[in-house]
């Protein structure tokens, strides 16, 4: 098992390395860069700018020194577009935020709606079952801009219980609404994913062989049925939680939080070389590091899986 | 011979959910089987026979508790069972074990065989230290012929017939006095049958089980029982001891099933009695006789009269007919 995760994590190296250069290339072709404008910079001045950030040197050169810097520094070099921040301090700045927010809104995904899932399948075809459907089915198409100004206009203006947007360093009051904004969605489908889920695994013949040897329900749920159920929500919930932890754009622009979300667009649109790519390596470090837990998840629980990684 | 369990007129019904047009009309209703009765001695074999789909597993499944039966009684041991009550239901799965048709799907793929093992002596024996524990399991592992050495692996790692081993040393652990069997040896290799239904006689010698044996194959079913029970459609057709059933069927379904068991000579000269049309629906069983539509001895009463299963000697048959003439 220790070997088969350095081995994955081994892995992780190349892989980024492509993806540094895809992203270094795929950005130096759309048109533009950092620095132009509606009303063009003076040549000398740009060519000055150009000089400061190294741009003007060729794209192979940009290339080794960018990488470089990540492996002997650990510096992902400075903002073109916000004057005197490194990527390394807008990070160090957003990520925290985007962190919190999104760590407790997937405790909120979890810790809500696997046991409603568990419920409607323990309840199948009864009522509950029905309520809990629908409910999944109403927050699933309730997108986060519609439900986030809803309940600002709930919770803020009309009972005034929560703050409507700020941070205020992560005081509990102010993760609620973005957390709770942000996974309401996801919820719906951890629910739905474990009420299949568990459907088709307290049919199978060993769950029925668990009762024929008398086992009470709560024991065949929990220690035979509800693991190998939570392998599909577990699978779900790896790319989801990166997704979360980076935080969204309209969460952050909502509610103000800081995060890194917002970081993303700018970055796109003021061509800002280096905060898109470490931006970029962010996400995939997290998405490597979440599959590979997934995985051994997996292994944990199903020892199939367990034989299979040598 | 002191009677183990009997069952008085079980009958299970289905409510067919997905058959409702609107939420509040009402469901079709699956008659899975109706109306059986029987007693079994201790210590004594009862195979049940029938084709696909006629209630065998069900019937077992019912006496389990694992569905519901909608009318009868089953009685264990002189007392009948309530299976209503979560008290009874535990006091019935301590006397009544099961195994299962598909092996290695009946076992948890996520547990070693000796937590698998082991799971029902912490239910019915909880003050059993893990030691004493540890014994029990490779005891009943010893007993069923899997290697201790093996317990640590799991389900997956194992043939068919090492399952059912499995199985059968799971079922044991409870110290069951009765054994419900849903075609055991259905799901493996001809050779491999034989030697899980020699275990099993080897267990009901030892132990003094009591055992009801499901299956299709007439064979199996006639080596081990010493009485056999025919079932059509939900109903049963026939009952008698196991030569007596073989040798001289006295139901037109029994002959015919009996003719229809393949010899394992070519040269035989083979006479099966194929029967015309299709098994009815069970949605919409028949008023008389439940095997009218395919009899080749019908007459006029089978129409209008359902047969109640009667006594002709030992043997019990649910037929219009006095006696079964060539």
């Amino acid at each position: 098992m220790l070997n088969y995760s350095l081995r994955r994590m081994m892995a992780v190296i190349p892989t980024l390395f492509i993806l540094i250069v895809i992203c270094f290339f795929l950005m130096r072709l759309a048109p533009g860069g950092p620095f132009t404008s509606e009303r063009p910079l003076p040549p000398a001045v740009m060519k000055n700018v150009l000089e400061r950030y190294g741009l003007d040197e060729p794209l192979y050169v940009q290339l080794w020194t960018y990488i470089k810097n990540i492996l002997f520094h650990f510096d992902f070099g400075p903002s073109f577009s916000q004057k005197d921040r490194t990527v390394n301090d807008l990070i160090a700045q957003g990520f925290p935020v985007t962190l919190t927010y999104g760590f407790f809104s997937a405790v909120f995904v979890l810790v809500l709606g696997i046991p409603l899932g568990v419920v409607a399948a323990l309840r199948h075809n009864s009522f509950w079952d029905y309520v809990m459907t629908g409910l999944a089915i109403f927050s699933q198409i309730f997108p986060n801009f519609v439900l986030a100004p809803i309940m600002v206009l709930l919770f803020t203006l009309s009972w005034g219980l929560l703050p409507g947007g700020g941070w205020n360093g992560g005081q509990w009051p102010y993760v609620i609404m973005p957390a709770v904004a942000l996974g309401t969605s996801y919820m719906a489908s951890v629910a739905r994913l474990t009420r299949g889920s568990l459907l088709e695994t307290l049919s199978a013949p060993y769950i029925r062989t668990a009762r024929a040897k008398g086992l009470p329900e709560r024991t065949v749920l929990w220690r035979h049925a509800l693991k190998p159920s939570l392998l599909p929500v577990i699978s779900y919930m790896g790319p989801v939680f990166v997704y979360m932890i980076t935080g969204s754009v309209f969460i952050d622009v909502f509610f103000s939080t800081g995060g890194i979300g917002q970081n993303f667009i700018d970055a796109a649109y003021t061509r800002d070389y280096s905060v898109i790519l470490g931006l970029a390596i962010l996400y995939s470090v997290l998405t490597f590091a979440l599959t590979l837990m997934v995985d051994l998840v997996y292994a944990w629980i199903d020892p199939k899986v367990r034989s299979g990684l040598k | 011979m002191t009677e183990m369990i009997s069952v008085h007129d079980l009958s299970v019904e289905f409510q067919l959910l997905q058959s409702k047009k609107w939420p509040w009309s009402d469901a079709a209703v699956l008659k899975a089987v109706n109306g059986v009765s029987f007693s079994v001695d201790a210590g004594k074999t009862l195979g049940v026979v029938g084709e696909s789909g006629c209630g065998k597993s069900t019937l077992v499944r019912a006496i389990a508790g694992l569905v519901k039966p909608s009318a009868g009684t089953v009685t264990l041991e002189g007392k009948p069972v309530n299976y209503s009550s979560r008290a009874d239901l535990q006091a019935l799965r301590r006397r009544v074990q099961m195994i299962f048709q598909d092996p290695v799907a009946s076992l948890n793929p996520r547990m070693t065989i000796r937590e698998i093992v082991a799971e029902p002596l912490t239910m019915f024996f909880p003050e059993m230290d893990a030691e004493a524990r540890t014994t029990r399991v490779h005891a009943l592992l010893d007993r069923v012929g899997i290697p201790r050495r093996n317990a640590n692996r799991y389900p997956h790692e194992f043939s068919g017939g090492q399952c059912q081993r499995i199985g059968i040393a799971r079922a044991l652990a409870a110290e069951p006095k009765v054994l419900l069997c849903d075609e055991p040896v259905s799901a493996l290799d001809v050779s491999i049958q034989a030697q899980v239904v020699n275990l099993l006689q080897d267990l009901q010698r030892d132990m003094g089980l009591t055992l009801i044996f499901v299956a299709h194959d007439l064979g199996v079913v006639r080596h081990i029982s010493d009485e056999i029970l025919v079932m059509y459609l939900g109903g049963m057709m026939e009952k008698a001891s196991a030569d007596d059933l073989v040798n001289d069927p006295q139901h037109p379904y029994t002959r015919a099933l009996l003719s229809a068991v393949p010899v394992p000579d070519p040269d035989a000269k083979l006479n099966p009695e194929v029967l015309d049309g299709d098994l009815p629906s069970p949605l919409n069983l028949p008023t008389g006789c439940l095997f009218q539509s395919r009899c080749p001895k019908r007459f006029d009463r089978c129409t209008e009269q359902r047969p109640q299963p009667r006594f002709v000697g030992e043997r019990q048959k649910a037929c219009h007919l006095e006696a079964l003439t060539v």
